[in-house]
C-alpha cells in the first residue's frame, strides 16, 4: 500500500496512475548512501514535533534517510539564514534543505528566488491532489507556487473557548466579530490575539479587516494600494480602539506566539482563543495542555483558510533524498496518519475522491470528541488576502498601535 | 582578574618570592613551560578574537558597510533611523533601569544576607538554599517563575479560596509588566546567589580571611555590633575583589535576551529583545538597524558600568564619613529582620518552583485554582524523553568537549603564571580579556561573530558553536580554578622538583592529583555554564543544533506547560548531576590526598553561575 519513489527520474515517469511506483527499499538515491535531509518547521506543538518524530523513523526505515527537524520558534529564522547563505555566496551547499511555510515567508522566498523550481511535478503522489482542478494546492495567498512548494496541508481559522467560564458569565459565545468585541467588554481580560509578527496574530488582523469590509471584499485577493489600503483601515482601527483596552492585561502585553494563546486558555487566564488547526484542539485536551469543558466553533460571518505548503531549498544539497521525503508526506499513509485526531488532525491536501478504495478506508472519520470542531455546520470560507497585504496590514498596525516583540 | 592577580602579590612576596625565583632559573626554558605559556597565548586568542571579531561584525553595518545588500558607505545615517524607530527611547531606558535596578538591589540583597550570616553556621544552610537558582540557566529560572506568578500560577493559586473563581490577568501587577518590574525580579532571585557565593569564595582565601578575622575581633573590642562590622570594615575590604564580578552581572542584566524574553513586556520590549528581533528579520537591511542598536547596547552597558563606578565612589565617600562618625550599631534590627524575610522567600520560592514544576511535568488537568493536579501521567515525560536524544547529547557532547579543553587550556595558564611573577604584558591581557567576554553584551558581538562564521568556514557549525561556548565557560573555569592554584601549597611542588622528577611529571603526578576536588569543581562548572547558553547556541548554529535549552526556550513559548516543566526539571538537573559527580569523583578517586584543599574549595567551586 506504501507508494515509494526514487529519483526524480522514475518520479516523473510514474505520476500518472495511483497505484504505482512500487520500488524496494534497495532504491535509495544515488548520491550518497545516508543522505540527510534537514526539515525546517516550527517547533512549538507537541503533536506536529511527535508525527515529525513518526516521518523520521519511516523514512530512515524505507529509504535509508536520516530526517532532521529543526525546531523552528519562527519560521523567518530559517528563511533569513537562507538568505544570508545566498548573500555569502553559498550556493549550492545550504543549511536547509526543506522548510515548512506558506504566504509571506513564501513570497519572502519567491522573491529573492530561494527556493527550487518545477520540483513538485516530479513528486509522484503530488498527482493525487488534484492540482489541476484544485487551484488551492497550486496557489498560496495568491502567489502561484511555480513548482517551488508542494501542498502538506490544509486549515481555517476556528474558535475554542471554556464552556465553563461562559458558563460562569452567563454570556452566549460569540458567533461574529461584532459579539466577540461586545464579550470582550463585558468581561475585560477574557481574550487576546498575538503580536502581528505572529501568524496567527496577523491572520486575525486579516479576519478582522475581511469580516468589517464586506462590501470592499475583493479588494483583497489584488495586489495591495494606498487607496485599498485607506478604504480597509477606518472600520478596522474603530475595532481594534475599542477591543484592546478590554483584551487580555488590558492590551499592554500582546502575547508573542500563537502557542501561548492555548497555553493561556489551559491555565484559565482566557476564556476564548483561536486557532488554525482545528484538530490541535481536542488532540490537546487528551494531552491535558487544555480543560475537558473546551469547544470549538467557527464563526458565523466566515473563517478565514488556507494551505500550508513545503520548500524545497535552492541550495539544498541533498535535493533527491529531500524529494523522496515530500513525496512521502504526501503518500496516503502519512497524510491519513497526520489527520488522525490524536497525532495531529491536520486535514489532507490530498483528494479523496482520487484515491483507491483501500487508501480512502485510511480517511475513514473516528469518533468524534466533544472538544473537535462541528464539521456538519458549514460556514463561509475567506480565502487569504494577497500575500502584498499581511506585510501592509502588519507595518498599518504598527504605526498605530506600535512595533511589539 | 586583577584583583586575584595584586591580592596574591603579597602572598607570594612573603612566603615563596626566592623559590620561585630558583625555580624560574632552572625552568623557564623547559619544553613543558614552552606549552604552557603557548596554552597562555591560545587562551588569549580564544577569549579575545571572537569577542573583537564580533564587535567588528556589528560595528560595520552599524556605520552603514554591509556589501551583502549593496551598503557600503560609512556614515551616520543608520544610527539617525535608529533613533526614528517608535519607542527606542523606551526600550533602552528598560534595559538600563532593569539592569541598573536588578543588580544594585541584588547586590544589597547580598551584602544583607551576608552581613548577618557570615560568622553563622547558617551561611552553609544558606548556600544550600541558593543553589538550585545558581545552577539553573536563566532561561529556566525565568521559566519556573512564570509558573509561580502569572495570575493562574502557584502563588495566585494558594490564595485563591473560592474554588470556582476564575484566574485573571488584569487586576494587580503580574508578569509582562510595562515597567520591567518581572525582569527586575527574576534577575535579582538569580543574581543573589551568584553575588553571595563570590562573596563567600574571596572572603575564604587565606589572607582575606586572616584579615576579616582581625577585624572581628578589633571590631568587637571596640563595641561594634557584628552587623556593622560587617558593613564598616568587612565589605570595604571584600568588595573591591568583587567589583568585576558584579559588573559582569550588571552588563549581563542589561543586555540578556533570556529573562525579557520569557517575562519581559513588550510595548516596548528592551533593547536586547529588539535587537534579537531585528537580527532576525526577513529584511536584511533590517541588520543595519540591528547593528546600530547593538553598538547602542554596548554604550548603555558601558554607561551602566560607569554610573556603577560612581555610585560605588558615592557610597564610599558617605561610607567614609558614616564610619567616622563610629556608631557602633547598623539598623541591626532591620536588617536581621530582612534577612531572615529574603531567606524565607528563597526557601519559599525554592520549595514552590519545585513542587509546581515536578507536578505539572507529571500532571493530567490541572485546573485553577487548585494547587493539585486531578491525577499524574507519564505521558509528558515519554514525550520530551522520547525528543530528548538528540538535543541531550548534542548539550553533553558540546559542554564535555568545551569544559575539558577550557579545564586543559586554564589550567595550563595557571601553570605558566608564577614564572612570569603575574607582572608581564601577557597577564595584564589576560585580567583584561578574562573579562571581555562578560564586560561586552553578547547580542552584540554574537552576531558580529556569525558574519564572520559566515564568511569563513561557513559549514564548521561544531566548530563555531564550540568556540562560542569557549568564550564563556574559559572565565569561569579560571575564576573557579585561579583562586584555588594560588592557594596550592608550593613546598609540595618543590619538594618533588628537588628529588629530580619533570615539571610535566611534578604537574601531572604531583599537582594535579592534590587539586583534583576543586579541577573536578571547575569541570562541572564549566559544564553547567555551557549546558546554560542559549543565544550563543542558536545564533552560531542558526538552530541547526538544538540543545536542552534552545529547546526549553523554543517550549517556553510552546503550547504545552507542562512539556516546559518537564525542560526546566531537566535543566535543573542536569547542572546539579555534574557537581554531584564532581563531588563524588573528587572524594572516591584521591580522598587522602584532597581532604585539606576540598574543604577550602568548596566555596569557590560553588560560586558559579552563568553569565
Amino acid at each position: 500500500m506504501m507508494l515509494i519513489i526514487a529519483g526524480s527520474a522514475y518520479a516523473r515517469t510514474s505520476v500518472d496512475g495511483n497505484d504505482n511506483a512500487i520500488a524496494g527499499p534497495g532504491a535509495n538515491p544515488k548520491t550518497d548512501p545516508n543522505p540527510v535531509v534537514r526539515f525546517h518547521a516550527w517547533g512549538g506543538s507537541a503533536q506536529v514535533n511527535s508525527y515529525l518524530q513518526w516521518v523520521a523513523d519511516s523514512v530512515e526505515r524505507k529509504h535509508g534517510i536520516a530526517l532532521k527537524h529543526v525546531k523552528l520558534a519562527d519560521t523567518s529564522d530559517a528563511v533569513s539564514r537562507v538568505l544570508a547563505e545566498k548573500a555569502a555566496g553559498n550556493l549550492n551547499n545550504g543549511s536547509v534543505d526543506l522548510i515548512w511555510i506558506n504566504g509571506e515567508n513564501f513570497a519572502a522566498m519567491k522573491k529573492n528566488a530561494l527556493l527550487a523550481t518545477g520540483w513538485v511535478s516530479d513528486i509522484a503522489n503530488f498527482a493525487l491532489t488534484n492540482p489541476d482542478s484544485n487551484s488551492a494546492m497550486v496557489t498560496d495567498f495568491g502567489e502561484p507556487t511555480l513548482g517551488m512548494e508542494a501542498p502538506w496541508g490544509k486549515a481555517s481559522m476556528v474558535f475554542y473557548y471554556r464552556k465553563a467560564h461562559f458558563d460562569a458569565f452567563n454570556e452566549p459565545v460569540p458567533q461574529t466579530l461584532e459579539a466577540l468585541l461586545q464579550f470582550s467588554q463585558q468581561q475585560p481580560g477574557r481574550f487576546t490575539y498575538p503580536v502581528v509578527t505572529d501568524y496567527l496574530g496577523i491572520s486575525f488582523i486579516k479576519y478582522a479587516a475581511i469580516a468589517l469590509n464586506p462590501s470592499n471584499q475583493s479588494l483583497f485577493y489584488s495586489p495591495v494600494t494606498q487607496h485599498a489600503l485607506e478604504q480597509i483601515t477606518p472600520s478596522l482601527w474603530t475595532y481594534l480602539d475599542a477591543l484592546h483596552p478590554t483584551m487580555w492585561r488590558n492590551g499592554e502585553y500582546m502575547v508573542r506566539q500563537a502557542s501561548q494563546l492555548q497555553r493561556l486558555i489551559g491555565s484559565g487566564e482566557l476564556s476564548l482563543a483561536f486557532s488554525f488547526t482545528a484538530a490541535e484542539i481536542p488532540s490537546a485536551v487528551e494531552r491535558f495542555d487544555l480543560p475537558r469543558d473546551v469547544r470549538t466553533f467557527a464563526m458565523s460571518d466566515g473563517s478565514l483558510a488556507n494551505v500550508h505548503f513545503i520548500g524545497l531549498t535552492f541550495n539544498s544539497p541533498n535535493k533527491t533524498a529531500a524529494k523522496t521525503v515530500v513525496n512521502f508526506l504526501l503518500s496516503p499513509e502519512a497524510q491519513a496518519k497526520k489527520q488522525r485526531l490524536q497525532v495531529w488532525g491536520d486535514d489532507t491536501v490530498l483528494d479523496i475522491s482520487a484515491l483507491s478504495a483501500s487508501q480512502k478506508s485510511m480517511f475513514e472519520t473516528q469518533q468524534s470528541h466533544p472538544s473537535a470542531l462541528d464539521k456538519s455546520q458549514s460556514t463561509p470560507l475567506y480565502a487569504e488576502p494577497h500575500a502584498s497585504w499581511t506585510d501592509a496590514l502588519r507595518q498599518a498596525w504598527e504605526e498605530r498601535y506600535g512595533a511589539r516583540y | 582578574m586583577s584583583n586575584l592577580n595584586s591580592q596574591s602579590k603579597p602572598q607570594s612576596k612573603s612566603q615563596s618570592k626566592p623559590l620561585y625565583k630558583n625555580r624560574n632559573r632552572s625552568l623557564a626554558q623547559s619544553p613543558f613551560n614552552r606549552i604552557t605559556v603557548g596554552a597562555k597565548w591560545l587562551l588569549l586568542c580564544l577569549l579575545v578574537i571572537p569577542v573583537v571579531a564580533g564587535v567588528v561584525g556589528v560595528f560595520l553595518p552599524a556605520m552603514g558597510y554591509f556589501p551583502a545588500i549593496g551598503a557600503n558607505q560609512f556614515d551616520f545615517s543608520v544610527f539617525a533611523a535608529l533613533f526614528d524607530v517608535a519607542g527606542i527611547r523606551t526600550m533602552m531606558w528598560l534595559s538600563l533601569f532593569t539592569g541598573v535596578v536588578a543588580t544594585v538591589i541584588a547586590a544589597l540583597f547580598a551584602f544583607v544576607l551576608l552581613s548577618v550570616f557570615y560568622r553563622s553556621r547558617m551561611l552553609s544552610r544558606l548556600q544550600k538554599v541558593l543553589s538550585p537558582f545558581l545552577v539553573l540557566p536563566h532561561a529556566g529560572a525565568a521559566i519556573a517563575l512564570v509558573f509561580l506568578l502569572s495570575p493562574s500560577g502557584f502563588f495566585a493559586r494558594l490564595f485563591t479560596i473560592d474554588s470556582s473563581a476564575i484566574a485573571s490577568a488584569n487586576e494587580g501587577v503580574f508578569l509582562f509588566d510595562s515597567y520591567g518590574i518581572s525582569i527586575v525580579l527574576a534577575l535579582v532571585v538569580k543574581e543573589i546567589p551568584f553575588i553571595i557565593l563570590m562573596a563567600i569564595s574571596v572572603m575564604s582565601q587565606p589572607l582575606i580571611q586572616e584579615k576579616v578575622n582581625g577585624y572581628f575581633k578589633a571590631g568587637t573590642g571596640l563595641g561594634y555590633s557584628p552587623i556593622a562590622i560587617f558593613f564598616k570594615l568587612v565589605l570595604p575590604i571584600v568588595f573591591p575583589q568583587i567589583r568585576l564580578p558584579l559588573l559582569a552581572v550588571l552588563v549581563f542584566a542589561v543586555s540578556n535576551v533570556e529573562i525579557p524574553l520569557i517575562l519581559g513586556p513588550n510595548d516596548p520590549s528592551t533593547l536586547a529583545v529588539a535587537i534579537l528581533h531585528w537580527f532576525n528579520h526577513i529584511d536584511l537591511s533590517m541588520r543595519l538597524q540591528a547593528s546600530s542598536a547593538a553598538v547602542v547596547q554596548v554604550g548603555i552597558a558601558a554607561f551602566a558600568v560607569f554610573a556603577m563606578l560612581a555610585v560605588e565612589k558615592g557610597v564610599t565617600f558617605c561610607g567614609k564619613k558614616w564610619l567616622q562618625r563610629g556608631k557602633r550599631q547598623a539598623p541591626d534590627k532591620a536588617i536581621s529582620v530582612t534577612a531572615y524575610l529574603l531567606l524565607l522567600a528563597y526557601v519559599v520560592l525554592v520549595v514552590s518552583a519545585v513542587y509546581t514544576l515536578v507536578a505539572f511535568s507529571f500532571a493530567t488537568h490541572w485546573t485553577f485554582p487548585h494547587i493539585i493536579p486531578a491525577d499524574v501521567t507519564m505521558i509528558h515525560w515519554n514525550t520530551v524523553l522520547g525528543a530528548m536524544l538528540t538535543p541531550l547529547s548534542n548539550t553533553l557532547l558540546l559542554g564535555v568537549s568545551v569544559s575539558f579543553s577550557a579545564l586543559l587550556l586554564v589550567l595550563l595558564t595557571l601553570e605558566s603564571e608564577p614564572f612570569n611573577g603575574g607582572k608581564t604584558r601577557a597577564s595584564l591581557l589576560l585580567s583584561t580579556a578574562l573579562f571581555l567576554p562578560l564586560l561586552v553584551p553578547g547580542v552584540a558581538f554574537l552576531y558580529g561573530l556569525v558574519w564572520f562564521q559566515q564568511l569563513f568556514l561557513k559549514d564548521a557549525v561544531w566548530f563555531h558553536v564550540y568556540v562560542a561556548h569557549m568564550v564563556y565557560v574559559i572565565p569561569y573555569v579560571y575564576l573557579s580554578l585561579a583562586v584555588a592554584y594560588r592557594k596550592f601549597d608550593n613546598r609540595y611542588e618543590m619538594v618533588a622538583l628537588s628529588l629530580g622528577k619533570s615539571p610535566m611529571k611534578v604537574f601531572f603526578l604531583v599537582k594535579i592529583p592534590l587539586l583534583i576536588g576543586p579541577i573536578l569543581v571547575a569541570f562541572a562548572l564549566g559544564l553547567a555554564i555551557s549546558f546554560s547558553q542559549y543565544l550563543p547556541t542558536l545564533l552560531t548554529t542558526g538552530g541547526a543544533i538544538s540543545t536542552v535549552t534552545t529547546e526549553a526556550v523554543a517550549l517556553a513559548a510552546g503550547s504545552s506547560a507542562r512539556l516546559s516543566a518537564a525542560y526546566v526539571v531537566i535543566q535543573a538537573v542536569m547542572p546539579l548531576c555534574g557537581f554531584g559527580l564532581a563531588w563524588w569523583l573528587s572524594n572516591v578517586l584521591f580522598k587522602p590526598s584532597t581532604h585539606t584543599i576540598s574543604t577550602n574549595q568548596s566555596n569557590t567551586g560553588r560560586s558559579v553561575r552563568s553569565v
